[in-house]
């Protein structure tokens, strides 16, 4: 902080921005509906993309907006979907497993806070000629170029098989061929089903007899 | 500090009320021009109707998500200010010469998906939610369609700064160097502002989709929003095709509105003279015919990126 080049603005911008974050982070457990807390997740990554970019990795903070804007419209979207929640307007409890998640978040919060309380900080002011979006590309198509090209391959064909699985029209036929609604009661028939034809023409011939 | 912080952001907002009236005026001249004819002065009827707008009363639907709803236009107006902020007007003349400029409009493409989606679907109605919904699918393969493009003009620059892509367009315009470019991006521009043939998302099959329910002056938001957006996109277009501000004899500023009116010109009248696609067939023209162009015209800026 002494010798950097940045000014009360910065620090300003950031206090402001990691309060926005942890805010509407908290917020996306408290609100009642899957798509508002999934763009409250996005405005609480967006904080962090800004914080990414006071921090000088420009490419890393601008890509975070495209990423979680595509992620989290996926996602509620997704939610949306398999949750049959019509369009996710219906008020719905965003927590489970209280008690094991309270835990857990009691234990992340101890764990992180002594790290930034007691964890040695390198105290390196970003150097003068530093191109961090020409590095980051030397190092992702440089040396560790094996690793990242092998993680992109295994996500796009992730992606590819979701897309095969979830697909209404599949090679032999539609998705939802042969597939039965559930009953209104345990063991009933399918619910929604018109009588069987079939049925209806045996139950007539015989009333005729 | 007034040069750094004041004078961008004074630029932005005046690029967002002279360009979205711009827009507005453009469209009835356009529109006249064809034939149908314009109620009330050209020059004077946009002013007319966002004066109006502004005295209605605001419509209210049942339980909707009122901020969502609210706000939403007001973000969409923010995500087209920040597309216009990096526009640049001249070699040292732009609001914020971000080094991963070309990056942060491809996040404005994706923050706008998620904008029109949360306007569509936060007034709790059909119609509306329909829209949001449109949106939302055809989007994503607009967002892949610009992505591609907007890599095939970093490639010739070594950069991802909109200065730069236009440094490297002083021997030869990436209209001519990449000739698949400009037109498939000129239709991401369509989609992305949901206009003309492409508006899909407020169209008049679903009574104004996103837009059914509001009046007043979030409405009066909205269109401005939407005009805006026109505009931040004529002027990537430009500064990613059209060599941006180089040009003979005029300065740098001049050129670049000029052709950014040029390309305004075009969408405007793309947007009166074809008529609206089918969804559905929207959705497979952009996945089967549109994105495969994209991946060629991003193998034919590779190549010749290599020949040079």
């Amino acid at each position: 902080m002494e010798s950097m080049n940045h000014g009360l603005g910065v620090d300003i911008a950031f206090l402001l921005l990691a309060a926005l974050a942890v805010v509407t982070g908290w917020r996306v457990f408290r609100t009642d509906s899957m798509v508002r807390a999934s763009f409250f997740l996005l405005v609480s990554f967006i904080a962090v993309g800004v914080i990414m970019i006071l921090l000088a990795a420009e490419y890393l903070g601008v890509a975070m907006f495209f990423m979680m804007a595509v992620e989290m419209t996926v996602m509620a979207l997704f939610m949306v979907m398999f949750m049959m929640n019509p369009a996710g307007l219906n008020p719905m409890n965003m927590v489970h497993q209280e008690r094991i998640a309270i835990g857990a978040g009691v234990a992340g919060f101890l764990v992180l806070g002594a790290m930034a309380l007691l964890a040695a900080f390198p105290d390196q002011p970003v150097p003068a000629g530093l191109e961090p979006v020409r590095s980051l590309g030397n190092e992702m198509l440089g040396d560790s170029m094996l690793i990242f090209e092998s993680a992109g391959l295994v996500l796009l064909t992730t992606m590819i098989g979701v897309v095969v699985l979830s697909s209404h029209r599949g090679r032999y036929g539609a998705a939802a061929e042969g597939s039965m609604p559930p009953g209104l009661e345990p063991g009933s028939d399918p619910a929604g089903k018109p009588e069987e034809d079939e049925e209806g023409e045996h139950h007539h011939h015989h009333h005729h007899h | 500090m007034f040069s750094e912080l004041f004078l961008p952001v004074l630029m932005v907002i005046f690029m967002l009320v002279v360009g979205g009236y711009a827009v507005a005026v453009l469209d009835r001249l356009v529109a006249s021009a064809l034939g149908t004819p314009q109620a009330g002065g050209i020059w004077l009827a946009p002013m007319a109707r966002g004066a109006w707008l502004l005295t209605q009363h605001a419509n209210a639907t049942e339980a909707p998500d009122w901020r969502a709803w609210r706000l939403a236009p007001a973000l969409y107006l923010a995500l087209a200010a920040s597309g216009l902020a990096v526009v640049p007007w001249s070699a040292s003349l732009v609001a914020t010469d971000l080094i991963t400029s070309v990056v942060l409009w491809g996040s404005v493409e994706a923050l706008a998906t998620v904008v029109i989606f949360l306007h569509g679907w936060s007034a709790n109605s059909l119609l509306a939610l329909i829209g949001g919904y449109r949106y939302v699918a055809l989007g994503l393969s607009y967002i892949l369609i610009s992505m591609f493009v907007l890599i095939g003009v970093a490639l010739p620059a070594e950069s991802l700064q909109f200065t730069q892509v236009v440094a490297s367009q002083e021997g030869l315009w990436n209209v001519i160097r990449q000739p698949l470019g400009l037109p498939l991006f000129l239709i991401v521009g369509l989609g992305m502002t949901f206009w003309g043939p492409l508006n899909l998302a407020d169209s008049t099959d679903l009574a104004g989709g996103t837009a059914s329910e509001i009046s007043g002056p979030p409405r009066l938001v909205w269109d401005m929003a939407r005009a805006a957006m026109l505009v931040a996109f004529s002027g990537v277009a430009a500064t990613a095709f059209l060599g941006g501000w180089l040009g003979p004899w005029l300065p740098g500023p001049l050129w670049m509105s000029l052709k950014m009116l040029a390309v305004l010109s075009v969408l405007l009248l793309l947007g009166r003279l074809l008529p609206r696609l089918a969804p559905e067939r929207c959705v497979t023209l952009m996945w089967v015919v549109l994105l495969p162009l994209s991946f060629i015209d991003l193998v034919w800026a590779g190549a010749v990126a290599l020949w040079e």
